[in-house]
């Protein structure tokens, strides 16, 4: 099997360490796996994408239209960045808006993918710190289980992945963004 | 069980180099080649290899350093980006003499795109043009080897070898084995990689294989196509040219320039940039390669699949609006203010610029050209002398950084003083070298392994080249360096010479680890806002937007680093605003 992500977010917020962490698990669960970054010119602030291919590729280019799956850990750069979602795809995006505009939603649905908006700021804070938003990003992700990206394999790659003194607090809010998509699939299941 | 680490193209190259056995590393940072040296000193704690390592004030020096260690029998290895090898030519162009006792390798990473540097440029077309051995790195794994061969190929030889690499190689990620490459792998990775037919050759190098291998698997291009993999460019091996005469047609895919192109020669059979196949500008993605296989087998009549893009998505996203985020220096950068202060000072000035972070002062309209390192002072001092012999004399600032300066500002500083050349130049002295990692520079004494030792200053090599004028200040202080721009340009009238230098110096926030200053958070922008735009327009900061439908400035909190400046710009805020600060922040430098 093939799996192609799309991170992006914006410089700062820890787009590549969750590009590492992705990598890290996908390889410790016996994947080939690599990952190709675009920082831009700024160090901070400035939009970062991280492309993330897991099986037998040869190069680390995602291409239009062709993603799997897109982690936007800001809104800004899911716009940027909705090109490469394949029809069918998967989108986890951090926002705090209730809905996605009109038009994206209705583009989203025509070529059958399926959007998840994401209070990760929002869940991080409340488990940690708001700069972890990132953990919530990937726990949420986690309940998906694609591939080799289940809970207990992302939570061991993180445990490889982030220093020690932060360790508990990334794992506790991981956890969180876990149980969130949970929350929010049984929603989805009861609602008419 | 053999160990992997997870490592960047960079890392890998390094390994291969420490593994290969060098006695030496140099480098000046440049994107994409600056975490390569790093990676040597780690490489070397682990395996406990006697290598001498260090930052060198720029290229040449850098070359050369390995060069002379290369002649006295050593293995040198020295790194840089595509244009930091022009400032080598001088040692490179000389080391064709097979004189070495030991071996060169040169690593050089280009920037197809570009996406960090001014121009594009071809290495491997360097090498070519000036018979240089060069090879071309296609993946991290494949650098660690080619790394290593390309030591042996050095030794075998007598003379310098370039290995090239591009950003998408060198920062890329993928799993590498710890375990020594057993010897008949470090080879170069050559020849015929897909056998299927001889409609269609494809005569690729670097990245540009692995991504034409993925992109004729996503098309099920597999008949009719042969695909042979180039990895010594020059002198390139008589197989491939063999290959390219079986095929009916030849695609050449390589990037950036024609070098296999121009090698191969045999013109009408061959589609590429000089058919127009290939973009002559911009790095072969994914996309751009699907494209070009796209046309050419299709009017082969080859059979692929089709892929055509829905343009819906982007007719969806032309609909919502959100932030642009075009490079700008970081929100709290002090030499935003440093470039603020100067277009305030002379708003109708002539701004030439540099490289590195402050090219981004483009922004703030203080930066009109990018052409080198140290190019600021050169082109401030033609610009000096063309106004002088036209009779007229708009105010010159010239601005560079401070690793910039010691790389490259000598001999032109020097020059300029010694000539009486009329301009303002601000030294934007952050403490390190930012835009590439936060290297040492030679005025922090700071060396590659920790050590600090016999620390440089710039007003005293300023002062040593003959410049009179010589000021230095925190540039948080905008009042005062917009006051001492303006008193650097009444010393120019006065003397009737110049050049007056002006050293802006507050650490890079990044570089002194300073996060968002929480014990004081800056007032409101948007309380007061009459809607006039200068702190958008003139400052520029990342966390300042000017938000349309409410006519009113906004601070975004998430970028915010409460260092205050938009409270010294802001004409309501300076006016006796609520909340202007009594005086501007002082923070010391460091």
């Amino acid at each position: 099997m093939k799996w192609e992500i799309v991170c992006t977010g914006i410089g700062g917020r820890g787009v590549l360490l969750a590009s590492a962490v992705l990598i890290e698990a996908a390889t410790s669960a016996g994947y080939r796996a690599m990952a190709s970054d675009e920082l831009g010119m700024s160090q901070r602030g400035g939009s970062v994408v991280s492309l993330v291919k897991v099986g037998s590729f040869r190069s680390p280019f995602v291409g239009r239209e062709n993603a799997d799956v897109i982690l936007s850990f800001e809104e800004s750069e899911f716009y940027r960045n909705l090109v490469f979602l394949k029809r069918g795809g998967l989108a986890i995006v951090n926002s705090r808006k209730p809905a996605l505009p009109g038009a994206v939603n209705a583009v989203l649905d025509a070529r059958k993918a399926v959007c998840h908006l994401v209070d990760a700021d929002g869940i991080a804070g409340r488990a940690g710190s708001v700069q972890a938003s990132n953990m919530a990003m990937l726990g949420f992700f986690s309940h998906f289980a694609l591939g080799p990206y289940t809970f207990e394999n992302i939570i061991g790659a993180i445990g490889r992945k982030v220093a020690a003194r932060l360790l508990d607090m990334n794992r506790t809010v991981c956890g969180a963004g876990r149980d969130a998509a949970q929350q929010s699939s049984m929603k989805t299941e009861v609602a008419p | 069980m053999s160990t992997t680490e997870v490592m960047i193209g960079n890392q890998a190259i390094a390994l291969g180099l420490v593994e290969a056995g060098i006695d030496l590393a140099a480098a000046y940072p440049g994107t994409p080649s600056s975490e390569i040296l790093p990676a040597v000193i780690d490489f070397k704690q682990r395996k406990r290899a006697p290598i001498h390592i260090e930052w060198s004030v720029n290229e040449r020096v850098a070359m050369e350093v390995a060069f002379g260690a290369a002649l006295a029998g050593k293995k040198a290895a020295c790194m840089m980006k595509q244009v930091g090898l022009n400032v080598a030519f001088p040692p490179l162009l000389r080391g064709r003499g097979k004189a070495l006792k030991g071996a060169l390798v040169i690593v050089s990473c280009d920037d197809p795109g570009p996406q960090s540097s001014q121009t594009e440029q071809d290495s491997r077309l360097v090498a070519t043009l000036f018979n240089l051995p060069v090879f071309d790195a296609s993946s991290p794994a494949d650098a660690r080897l080619l790394a290593a061969h390309a030591l042996a190929y050095s030794a075998g030889m007598r003379m310098p070898v370039i290995l090239r690499s591009t950003h998408r190689v060198s920062h890329a990620r993928e799993a590498i084995s710890l375990d020594p490459p057993p010897p008949a792998l470090i080879a170069p990775d050559e020849g015929l990689k897909v056998s299927k037919g001889r409609r269609l050759g494809i005569v690729t190098s670097g990245m540009s294989c692995n991504v034409a291998l993925d992109v004729m698997d996503e098309l099920g291009l597999d008949t009719g196509v042969s695909l042979y993999k180039v990895a010594q460019v020059f002198p390139l091996s008589p197989e491939v040219f063999a290959f390219a005469r079986e095929m009916e047609h030849v695609l050449v895919l390589e990037e950036t320039d024609e070098v296999l192109e121009a090698l191969l020669g045999n013109g009408g059979r061959i589609s590429g940039r000089g058919s127009g196949a290939v973009p002559r500008q911009g790095e072969l993605t994914f996309d751009v390669v699907r494209a070009i296989v796209q046309e050419v087998a299709g009017g082969l009549g080859l059979k692929a699949r089709a892929f055509s893009p829905d343009r819906t998505i982007e007719d969806a996203v032309s609909t919502v609006s959100f932030p642009r985020r075009p490079p700008k220096l970081c929100a709290g950068c002090p030499h935003r203010a440093s470039f603020y202060a100067m277009r305030q000072a002379f708003p109708k000035a002539v701004f030439p610029g540099d490289i590195g972070c402050y090219t981004l002062g483009t922004t703030q309209g203080a930066v009109d050209t990018c052409v080198d390192m140290g190019g600021s002072i050169g082109l401030a001092e033609g610009f000096s002398d063309a106004f002088e012999q036209d009779g007229s004399s708009p105010p010159i600032l010239a601005s560079l950084g401070d690793s910039t300066f010691f790389h490259a500002a000598l001999p032109l500083l020097y020059d300029a003083a010694h000539k009486g050349k009329k301009f303002i130049l601000v030294i934007m002295d952050n403490g390190t070298t930012a835009m590439t990692g936060m290297q040492p520079t030679p005025q922090s004494g700071g060396r590659a392994e920790g050590k600090s030792e016999h620390p440089i200053p710039i007003e005293q090599a300023v002062k040593g080249l003959g410049v009179g004028f010589v000021r230095t200040l925190d540039p948080y202080d905008i009042p005062g360096m917009i006051k001492t721009v303006r008193e650097a340009g009444a010393d120019l009238r006065e003397r009737g010479r110049g050049p007056a230098v002006i050293v802006a110096r507050h650490p890079c926030l990044l570089f002194a680890k300073k996060g968002k200053d929480t014990s004081s958070p800056v007032p409101d922008l948007s309380a007061d806002c009459d809607g006039c735009k200068k702190c958008v327009k003139f400052f520029g900061c990342p966390a300042c937007f000017f938000d349309e439908s409410e006519g009113c400035v906004k601070q975004d909190q998430a970028v915010c680093v409460n260092c205050g400046l938009c409270q010294l710009v802001c004409p309501q805020k300076k006016g006796g605003g609520k909340g202007r600060p009594e005086k501007p922040r002082q923070r010391r430098p460091q």
